[in-house]
């Protein structure tokens, strides 16, 4: 019977940790679709993201499983209702690469970003790619040194972010109103994409030492 | 001291998940009032009192905690646990929203005159929005819930309007003005959508599915 009860557990984790592989290959393609104008791209990580939606439905009817069958006790049931938080959190996070892809789709066949721009925005998907991919490999380990550096990366996330800010309010900013305002939200969606995966290694560290490392941003 | 009953925890959940929204409905609102009458006080208050949204969503969760690992219950005793959390959650959010309306205003930055009825009225909606969640949370009024979405689409209209202000070839405000109304605008928006989700948790624990599967 415990044996069984494992294996739900331990599915419940793989199903997480396979929605953050989803989520960072969508942020992958999304920003590859707003640096190239790649419209075909852009359809596609628009179309995919039922699929992760889907997989959170799968993932919470896991968790309502384990509840309702097992009634799991401390640090098995902070395990439940964290996977319960982090579905939430990961979907959000597919939603923003969806946003980033429109973005993409709706200034097609013209690019959203000036060249001067560019660099930031991919060095903001491979970070945001990166935090994705960890999160799923804390979900799957439970590594604190693995959930520590997802902070680090959050730092270099919000430093890209603040530099877009400082780049758009420069007077030498000759692009107009309608690129910065495009570029505004999607230097927050992939903030905001950043701050998710955080929370989602947070809430692992919580539940492996019973403590929140830090305030939950979301 | 035993814990209390089930029924007991989940009216308490519901009557925290009003006031949580009753809160965070009242937060935007001053947020509102700072941003555009340039009261950085007001701000200042609204920064601080963010707190204590974030102590009642701690609240919810330790009752829904006690409530999962005392009484262990199934079907829709546990659903409307599990809706309490995530909804309590995403209140938690919209009070972070209101924060960040305010820390805005806490900057000084003023509204143009031609954008503050938008603003006026994104604040309205919102703010009503909330208070019908807080009604529907403790009610568990479903009918009331799916209004939540017609109120929701009114925010979208008004939301996508501004990006038309700031887009059109008049605006004389410059590119850091339409940089911060494009943040400020976003921040209504969101907070309208985490509105709507607190209406959809409720309906999910009252029925067992998501609001478009109710013929109504």
């Amino acid at each position: 019977m415990r044996d069984a009860y494992q294996e739900q557990l331990d599915e419940l984790a793989d199903s997480l940790a396979g929605m953050c592989d989803q989520v960072a290959e969508a942020m992958e393609k999304a920003t590859r679709s707003l640096l190239e104008a790649d419209l075909h791209l852009a359809e596609e990580v628009i179309s995919d993201d039922v699929r992760v939606d889907d997989l959170r439905a799968t993932a919470e009817e896991k968790a309502f499983a384990v509840l309702a069958l097992q009634a799991p006790v401390a640090t098995d049931l902070r395990t439940v209702v964290s996977a319960i938080h982090g579905a939430g959190d990961i979907e959000r996070m597919g939603d923003l690469a969806l946003h980033v892809a429109q973005a993409a789709r709706r200034r097609h066949p013209l690019p959203v970003l000036p060249d001067e721009v560019a660099p930031y925005f991919a060095e903001m998907g491979r970070v945001g790619c990166e935090l994705a991919r960890k999160a799923g490999d804390v979900i799957r380990t439970r590594d604190l040194a693995r959930a520590a550096e997802l902070e680090t990366d959050d730092d270099a996330m919000d430093d890209l972010h603040r530099h877009m800010f400082t780049v758009l309010m420069d007077h030498n900013w000759s692009y107009g109103v309608g690129p910065a305002v495009d570029i505004t939200l999607l230097a927050r969606f992939y903030e905001r994409y950043a701050d998710h995966a955080v929370a989602v290694a947070r809430r692992i560290v919580y539940v492996v030492t019973g403590r929140m490392p830090g305030p939950l941003t979301v | 001291m035993p814990p209390d009953p089930l029924p007991r925890q989940l009216a308490d959940m519901a009557e925290l998940l009003a006031q949580m929204c009753t809160a965070a409905a009242g937060a935007l609102q001053r947020a509102t009032i700072a941003l555009l009458d340039c009261r950085e006080r007001l701000a200042a208050q609204v920064v601080a009192g963010d707190a204590a949204i974030d102590a009642l969503r701690a609240q919810v969760e330790e009752i829904a905690s006690d409530a999962l690992l005392f009484h262990a219950p199934v079907a829709g005793d546990l659903r409307a646990v599990v809706a309490a959390i995530r909804a309590a959650g995403d209140i938690e959010r919209m009070g972070d929203l209101a924060l960040h309306v305010a820390q805005v205003a806490e900057r000084g930055r003023t509204v143009p005159a031609e954008v503050r009825d938008d603003f006026a009225a994104m604040d309205a909606i919102a703010v009503a929005m909330a208070l019908k969640a807080a009604e529907v949370a403790r009610t568990r009024n479903v009918v009331l819930a799916l209004e939540l979405d017609a109120d929701d689409d009114a925010m979208d209209e008004r939301h996508h309007h501004m990006f038309g202000v700031l887009m059109d070839e008049g605006w004389t405000h410059g590119v850091p003005a339409a940089v911060d109304l494009t943040l400020l605008a976003r921040y209504y928006e969101r907070f309208a959508d985490h509105a709507v989700i607190v209406a959809r948790e409720t309906v999910y624990a009252v029925t067992g599915q998501a609001p478009d599967a109710i013929p109504i």
